[in-house]
Order: C-alpha cells, then structure tokens, then sequence
C-alpha cells in the first residue's frame, strides 16, 4: 500500500485554522440558539398567561352567553382556547374540541393533540365561580422563529467560510514565503556550492533550521575538502613511483650493450612495481578508513597473537636485511578492535621500524598487560627522529628527510586513523633499550577478556 | 651539456640520471632544494631538471631566488603537480618549461635541448660553421656532407665551442661543461681532444686565443 502523502503545511494550517472556526461559530450559534429559545419561551408563555388572564376576567364577568370567537385571522389556526365554567364549556375557540386540551394542575404544558400537532397549553382556574381557562399556542410556532434565527446565524456563515478560507489560504501563502524562497534557494545551489545559506531576513522560526542546515553544510564541504586532497595527494604520490617505473624502464630499453646498468635498471623497475602497489594498498585502507570508521566492529582480540603473527609475516624482511626481530608477547591481552585492522596497525609500526632500521638492526615488539590498559612497544635499534620530524609524522605524505627507503609517508597516516577509531594513545620517543625510535601504544582494555 | 638533476625520490633521480646520460648529457644529481641553488647558482650547468616537493627548500622557492638573483640557466620543472593554476605559477615564477611526472625520457631530452638551444639563440637543432654541421639530437658530425665518428668526448667538446659560437671559452670551463662530478680530468685531456677534433674536421675549425681558450668563430654572414 502507498504511504500517505503527508499532509504540506499551507493545508494542514488551513484545515486547521478552518475546522477550529467552523466549530467555533457553530458551538455559538448552538449556544445562542439556546438561549433564544428560552427567551422565546419565557416571552410567549407569558403572553399565553396573559391571554388566560384576560379570558378568566372575562368568564368571571355576568356574560354567561357563549360568545362567538372573535376572528383570529391568519394566526387562528396556531392559537386555541377553551373557557369552562362550573364544568360546562362556555366558549372555545374553532379549532378546539369540548374535551379540555388539558386536565393537569395549573401550570405550563406541551402536550400532544388530535391534530397530531404539538402545542404549548397554559391552564389556569379559579373557584367563586368555578372558572378553568385554557389557551393554547402551535409549538410549530415557535419554532418557525428559531429556525429564522438559525437561518440569519447560519447563512452568513456559509457565506463568510469561503471568504474566510481564502483569506486564510492568502495569509497562509505570504506567511509561508520564506520557507518557499529557502528551498528555491537550495533548490539552485550546486553540489560545489558549500558556503552557508544566508540568514539575512530570515524568520526566528527558520533561523535555527537553516543554522543547523548550515552545520550540516559546513560538515560535509569539510568532508568533500578532505577527500580532494586525499584524491590529489594520492595522484600525486603515484606518479612519483610510476614516472620512476617509466623512466627506469626506458633506461634498461636504452641501456644496449651495459648488461650492468640493464640489469640496474630492471630491478628497479621491479621494486618501483612493488612500491607503487604498496602504496595503492595504503591508499585504499586509508581511504576505507576515512570513509567509514564507524563500521570497524571492535570485539576483544587478543593482540599477543596478533602481533605474533604479524612478526611471523615480516620475518622474511628482517631476514633478507639480517635485521633481527624479536617479539615479547606470551599473556593474552585482549584490546576491542578488528582483528584485521589491529594487524594493519602492527604491521604498519613493525614495517615502519624494520624499513627505517639499518641493516643488522634489532626491532622489539613487546606487548603486556598494565592496570587497566594493553601496551604494545615497537622499539629499534635505528637512527630515531628528531623532536621537529616526530611532531610532523602522521601528516600524510610526510617522510623524513634523507631518507633511502622508498614509502609514502602513509603508514602513519594509517596508524594514527586507527589510533583514533580504538581510542588508543601513541607515544613516541627515543628506546631506552635499543637506542632507536620507540612507539609505545596505550589500549583500554577490552570489557570481557577472551 | 651538463645538466643539474634536482630530484629527491631516489628510484626516480636514479633513472632520470641513467636515462638523460644515454641521451648523451653530463647529470650532476642533487637530492635537496639548497643543494639544487648552490648548484645552479654556480653557471656551469647548460640547464637544470627541477623537482618542486624537494626537502629544506621547496622547487619555486629555488626558482624565485635564483631568478632575483639574475641567474638565466634555463630550467625545466619536473613534477607531479599538475593542476593548472600550479602549472602557471611554476611558469610564472620562471620555468622554461614545465612538464608533469611520469614523462617520456626521450622527450624530456628534447625538451632539454630545445631550452638550452633557446637560451643560447639558436633555432635550430643543427649548428653550422663553415663545412662542419652539428646535430646534438642524433650527436653526429657532417664535415662537406659527409658524417666524422667522434668520441663521446669529442662530441661533447665541439658541441659546448659551437654552441657558444664566437665565445672564448676556457680549458675549466669546458671541463666544466663537459663532466659531471666524479670524473677526474688530465691536465691535458681537452688539448688531446682539440688535437683531434682539428685532424678529424680540419685545423680552421677550432682556433686558438693564446692564454685564454679555445672559440669557434661566428660566421659573417655572405652578402
């Protein structure tokens, strides 16, 4: 079934707006209506005891005839009376039997006669001589004037509704114009366009939407901003190892009867491949990364292990430069990551040390437990950084000068991103042990252990 | 010619040196932005090859003060900052030419000849003197139409004469001109190169300023 269309604001206002006035005028009318009636009422009972009244003084008078009834023209269908005396009718009206219209106490009465007609019948008596008068009146009568009443409260009101409607859509339309003139506004802007929607002549009602919608904006446009640099940055780097690839391979097709600088220059066509494809690597964890830190589902992963088998991984490194690894990590600890994230991380800090570690050089990984968090140290026996150079890693593409190995700068960019998605610290220094760099890296340890 | 190579990535200044030497020009390679401006600073480079990520002194700041400081070595940025406007503020900033990463070493070669035959005014590829004919892309020699072997060396020498047509050069500058660091030169080594190159194109070619070089003279041109 299709959703229903909810409803645009200029028609609820209007329905609204409407429904309440229509409601209002009528529970009014409906009061006023009742008050008419008992005003009507009071008045022409009134009227009736009058009449009573003066037919009572007439019957006690020496006029024992039975006296024509006057002519009542046009109202004498709606009015009747009957006048008794000891017993006897004496006079009534044309439209009125001999039977009394009523037999009850003196008093006020709506009773239901032959005529099949409802009619409002005072009764009065009096003794000395035994006089009962009756007068009658149509209730039908009565009526007739509240009807005119309901129609003179009713008809403007049928006239008024629709001019009070559009009105009211009129109204509601200019009032709605800002909002109009706001998603035109939107409506034209181009997906480059990230500057703030502007709150001049905005109402106070708007005013906090478009700020949050200028919040959004400026999140995104950071967003966006961040991902062309990444592209740029990105396309920047590649072509260094691709415009080395191009020209090392050049080199060997020109180098003709060199065998030495043929062979040169095919192996390092050869590692610029394996650059440019560890790069490509970085680039797309990182981007993964950025994209969507959220999604990396962190459950408790022992980071002994982890490390264990990131060494296992890398040994072959060390090995071809005679760089010795070793890895202190027996007692399980448990950090809440992704497994495979947490490996990106210590092969990252492990590459990074082995890669920027002379031959020969010993790399640590140390992983233990301390009160309340995991500590993995990654120590080298290499040059270490300066104080300038450590303030500046993590920045993407950022290498440190002089140096010899072939890397982006990425792996701490990567490092420092996943740093961030685990709420780890990283700290880095000089190795008190092995003279080298040392990182130390803090986690909270995981809820439940494993 | 003798170039300056200013390129920090070390597997892409490592092919861009071997390449431009088989292309048949002296590569000095500096791996710093500093290094790069002593470098070209000093005049003895025919162009320079200017990465602009270099370290301690970014590639336009090279630029920007080498060109207040009046140094006209024509230079042609190499680097993989291709955005337009990057493009014209490297051209701006005084780049003879500016060409994105990866390139073509056979055109980067051409290219770098064509920035020194400009700077030095000449046309053409070819350079003339009387019945000698030099072409520095194909690095042959004609003499009366008919093409002389000459060492590399040889080559190298005539080339740096004919290209400074009617200007004396010295035995250092030449030396300078045609060897990149590392080579060690004999006292006598462009005496011994002179020597030939005058039995191989004949003695006129090349003469003689006592005390202060060697020139080849511009033609007057024939009414």
């Amino acid at each position: 079934m299709k959703p229903a269309q909810p409803l645009s604001l200029q028609t609820r206002l209007l329905l609204l707006a409407l429904g309440f006035a229509t409601a209002i005028w009528v529970a009014a009318g409906a009061f006023a209506l009742r008050d008419a009636q008992y005003e009507i009422d009071e008045l022409l009972d009134g009227h009736l005891a009058q009449a009573a009244a003066l037919l009572m003084v007439h019957a006690q008078g020496d006029y024992d005839d039975v006296f024509d009834t006057p002519v009542l023209q046009k109202f004498a269908p709606q009015v009747a009376f009957q006048v008794y005396v000891e017993g006897i009718l004496s006079t009534r009206s044309a439209n009125v039997g001999v039977e009394p219209m009523v037999t009850q106490p003196d008093g006020f009465y709506t009773v239901l006669r032959d005529d099949g007609e409802l009619w409002r019948v005072v009764i009065t008596r009096e003794r000395e001589p035994e006089v009962t008068v009756l007068v009658g009146e149509k209730v039908e009568s009565r009526q007739a004037i509240l009807w005119a009443l309901v129609r003179s409260l009713l008809g403007p009101l049928l006239v008024a509704l629709p001019l009070f409607g559009l009105a009211l859509w009129w109204s509601v339309r200019k009032g709605l114009e800002p909002l109009r003139a706001l998603r035109g506004t939107l409506a034209q802007r181009t997906p480059q366009a990230a500057e703030p929607v502007s709150l001049k002549g905005m109402p106070r009602e708007l005013a906090p939407l478009v700020q949050t919608l200028n919040g959004l904006l400026e999140r995104i446009n950071r967003m966006v901003q961040s991902e062309r640099r990444f592209t740029a940055d990105a396309a920047h780097e590649l072509r260094t190892p691709i415009a080395a690839i191009r020209m090392q391979a050049q080199v060997a097709l020109g180098a003709g009867d060199d065998v030495e600088e043929r062979v040169h220059a095919l192996q390092t066509t050869l590692a610029g491949c394996d650059r440019a494809s560890r790069l490509v690597d970085q680039l797309l964890t990182l981007a993964r990364l950025e994209a969507n830190p959220a999604t990396q589902v962190a459950a408790p992963v022992d980071l002994c292990a982890v490390t264990r088998r990131v060494a296992g991984e890398l040994a072959h490194v060390a090995l071809a430069r005679g760089q010795e690894l070793v890895v202190q990590a027996e007692v399980p600890c448990a950090v809440a990551a992704n497994e495979v994230l947490l490996g990106v991380l210590v092969r990252n800090l492990t590459d990074n040390a082995l890669r920027y570690s002379p031959d020969g050089a010993r790399v640590a990984l140390t992983v233990q437990a301390e009160p309340g968090v995991v500590v993995l140290e990654v120590q080298d026996s290499g040059p270490g950084m300066s104080d300038e150079s450590i303030a500046h890693l993590g920045e993407r593409f950022f290498r440190v000068l002089g140096n010899e190995q072939p890397g982006s700068g990425l792996g701490w960019s990567i490092v420092r991103r996943l740093l961030d998605v685990y709420g780890a610290q990283a700290q880095i220094g000089r190795s008190a042990e092995l003279g080298g760099l040392s990182v130390t890296v803090r986690w909270p340890v995981a809820p439940s252990g494993i | 010619m003798r170039i300056l190579l200013a390129e920090d990535d070390a597997m892409l200044g490592d092919g861009l040196r071997a390449g431009l030497r088989q292309a048949g020009f002296q590569v000095d390679w500096v791996r710093d932005g500093m290094a790069a401006e002593r470098e070209l600073a000093s005049g003895v480079y025919a162009a320079g090859v200017l990465d602009l990520g270099l370290p301690l002194k970014d590639g336009l700041d090279v630029l920007k003060d080498l060109r207040a400081r009046k140094i006209i070595t024509p230079i042609l940025v190499l680097t993989a900052r291709d955005a337009i406007p990057d493009r014209v503020v490297g051209l701006d900033t005084g780049a003879d030419d500016y060409v994105i990463k990866p390139v073509d070493l056979i055109e980067l070669a051409a290219r770098l000849r064509s920035l020194v035959r400009r700077s030095l005014g000449h046309s053409q590829e070819t350079l003339r003197h009387g019945a000698v004919e030099l072409d520095s892309a194909s690095r042959s020699v004609w003499c009366r139409g008919e093409r002389v072997p000459l060492s590399t060396r040889e080559f190298d020498l005539l080339h740096a004469l004919m290209r400074h047509m009617g200007r004396v050069l010295s035995r250092e500058q030449l030396e300078q001109q045609m060897y990149s660091w590392g080579h060690e030169v004999e006292s006598n080594t462009i005496e011994v190169h002179i020597h030939h190159l005058r039995k191989k194109l004949g003695s006129e070619v090349i003469q003689t300023v006592r005390g202060v070089g060697y020139v080849v003279q511009r033609e007057v041109p024939e009414a």
